[in-house]
Parts: structure tokens; sequence; C-alpha cells
């Protein structure tokens, strides 16, 4: 059964390395972000897998703090690319 | 080959990929996304090797605080015009800083040869007193007590850095404001996630320092999460930033760290600097995490804040 946990994480770990490249090749900083946002999905994923390979209810918790701040950077991102950096794309409509 | 080590031997060379690309690209925003994508891997990594405190804290840092930080960088540099590919530093610069990164590379290795081969540490002489300190997370009774003056010093530490970035402000703007006014379309998408998330993130916060007595978690990580929830109320327009010159931030500030030093100086009295009494212990730990919290949170969130840019 752990066995087959442990290469659940591989094959999850092998979408990280498909975002990777979408994160190295862009073209847009949009589509670099949101590679970076599927890699922290993937995050969750693999740590959610681990606790349960492990057999660690606090690993759930490392998930739990993953899922719930990963997409900041994204938030900081939308902030970036709004007109005077501080507003919000829908403002600008 | 078993699946286990597949797997870390596949983490470490993905972690390694997004840690050159980081540093090696030519594209500023391309590093700040493999940056945040680096922290990420290295919190599965800690996972792997057992330290699921570190990890907890690498996931709250790397995915909460530095990536906005960094973004946030990014995007006041774009704004003033700085190239997305600077002039490089001259070969004499990359080579110093090469061979002192290869000799501080070269340290470790020497010192981790060099460890003696049982591995254990002092692990063996914390398991055995972990029931004197009040918690039963072995990490949270080294931070808290067997060693609570790191961890009081680390405190005033993270305070004196916020001086020190606020000491950078301009005269006129002394007591101000940091950052400019965030602003979101009422109903917006931005607007909706920031009333959405921040009550789920206080509840994981309470949720962090209460587990860290028993099991992985703590203070530091539960502040973390609580300084990324504050940056999430400014940056959708819900909050403004305090201005730094306010008596209510300055004491929220200071209130962690004083009443670690006041159980400290008391324990002085009793006999022992920081010793806590053993049947109390576990009281005054948990008391001293939860203060310390909230001083740490509002620490963190205005030191990615920055100086003031602006008066009320």
């Amino acid at each position: 059964m752990d066995e087959f946990l442990y290469l659940a994480c591989i094959g999850l770990l092998g979408t990280v390395a498909a975002s990777l490249v979408r994160v190295h090749l862009g073209p847009n900083r949009a589509d670099r972000m949101m590679g970076a946002q599927l890699i922290g999905t993937g995050g969750v994923a693999i740590a959610l897998v681990l606790a349960g390979a492990a057999r660690d209810a606090s690993m759930i918790d490392v998930a739990l703090v993953l899922a719930l701040l990963a997409s900041f950077a994204a938030v900081a991102f939308v902030k970036a690319t709004s007109a005077d950096g501080a507003g919000d794309p829908e403002e600008d409509g | 080959m078993n699946p286990a080590l597949l797997f870390d031997v596949a983490l470490a060379a993905l972690a390694v990929v997004a840690a050159l690309s980081a540093v090696a690209g030519r594209d500023l925003f391309a590093s700040v996304a493999f940056y945040i994508v680096y922290g990420i891997l290295i919190a599965l990594a800690w996972m792997r090797l057992g330290a699921v405190d570190v990890a907890l804290a690498e996931a709250a840092i790397g995915a909460g605080l530095t990536g906005v930080l960094l973004i946030g960088a990014w995007s006041q540099l774009h704004r003033k015009g700085a190239t997305e590919t600077p002039p490089g530093p001259s070969s004499a610069a990359r080579l110093l800083a090469a061979g002192a990164s290869a000799s501080v590379a070269v340290l470790v290795a020497v010192i981790f040869v060099g460890l003696p081969a049982d591995g254990a540490g002092l692990a063996p002489a914390v398991r055995e007193n972990v029931a004197e300190s009040g918690v039963s997370n072995p990490v949270t009774a080294v931070l808290l007590n067997f060693r609570a003056y790191d961890t009081l010093m680390e405190t005033i530490v993270l305070a004196v850095a916020l001086a020190a970035v606020w000491s950078l402000t301009r005269d006129e703007l002394w007591g101000g404001i940091p950052g400019l006014r965030q602003h979101a379309r009422d109903g917006g998408v931005l607007a909706t996630f920031g009333r959405l998330l921040p009550p789920l993130g206080l509840l994981v916060g309470v949720y962090l320092v209460w587990a860290g007595s028993s099991m992985p978690g703590g203070a530091f990580q539960a502040a973390t999460v609580l300084a990324a929830v504050w940056l999430l109320l400014v940056m959708s327009g819900a909050m403004d930033e305090p201005a730094i010159g306010s008596t209510a931030i300055r004491l929220t500030i200071v209130a962690g760290p004083a009443l670690f030093l006041a159980y400290g100086t008391g324990g002085a009295f009793l006999g022992t600097f920081l010793g806590f009494p053993a049947d109390v212990a576990g009281m005054l730990i948990v008391a001293i995490e939860y203060v310390l919290t909230v001083s740490i949170a509002a620490t963190l969130a205005l030191l990615v804040a920055g100086v003031p840019r602006r008066q009320e």
C-alpha cells in the first residue's frame, strides 16, 4: 500500500515537473504565475498523500497551510498588474 | 529501487532545477515564480525528513509571505522602469561570490561528515526531559522552555528589524502609513476573496498555536499565517495599514517579547532566569505563545508593508 502511495506521489511530481516547464517557457507573466499556482495545488496533493503514507496526521496541517496560502502570490500578482499597482484589474475594465 | 527513495531523488532533482532557474534566469519575474515554487518543494522535502514543524514554517513563509513580498518588489521595480536584465556584476565579484559560496558549502559538508555516527545529538536528552517542560511537542519544549532565551532573543530581533525598516522613513512621512492605499472593485473577485479567506485563516492560526503544544505547529507558523491574512485584508481594500506612529500598534509589537521577558525575570526571582516551574510550565507556554503569535504576526505583516509612503 505504502509503495503505491509513493508511486502516486511520483506521478504527482510529474505534474509539478510539467508545470515547471510552463513557468520556464511563459511566454506571459500570467502563464508563469499560473504554472506556479498549479505547483501549489500539486504540493497540497503530495503533502496529503505523504501524510497518508507516513500515517502522520500533523502532515495534513502542512497541506492545510499550503492550500490556504498558495493563492496569495496570485493576489499580489493581480495587484501588480492593475493600473496604479494598488488596485484591481476589474476596476480598470 | 523502492518508490520512496525514487520519490526523494525526483523531489531533490526538481528542487535543484527550481533553485538554479531562480538564480540563473534572465527574466526577473520568472525568477520570482521559480523561487515561490522552490519554497513549496522545500516544504515537501522537510516533510520527508520528518521535520513537520519546519515544513509548516516553510509552507507559511514560502507560500504566504515571500511570494507577496517579492512580487510587490518586482511590481515597484517594473513601475520605476528597472530593466528585466540588469547588467551583471564584474567577473571578479562573481568569482568572489562563487568562492564564498563554495567555502560555505564545503564547511557545511565537513561539519555534516564530522557529526557523530549515531546521529542522535541532543534528541535523547530532550525526550527524557520533555515531561518536565509542560508540553508534549519536543520542538515546542526546546523553543519555549529548554532554550527559551534563543526564542526570546529571536522575537526581539524581529522587533529590531522592524525598527530598522522604519528608520528608513523620510522625515516628513514619519508616523505615516506604509504602502499605497489599496482598493478593489466592490463585489469583485478580489474583494470577495478578501472577505472569504480571512475567517478561515484566523481559525487555522489559532489552531496552529494550540496544536503546537502537542504536535507540530506553534507561534511562529501561526503568526506567519495571520500576517498573510492581514496582508490579504489590506490588498483587497477591506482594511488599511495602521500608521506606524500608532501607540496601539507599537504596544502590539512589543507585547510578546515584553511578556516573555517579564516571565523570565519572574523566574529569576524564583531561582532561574526563564526557568518555568514544571507544574505551571504548560499553561505559561501556551499563554506566551498566544501573545507572541499576535506580536510576531503584526511585526511580519508590517515588515512586508515596508516604510510609510503617505500621511493620514
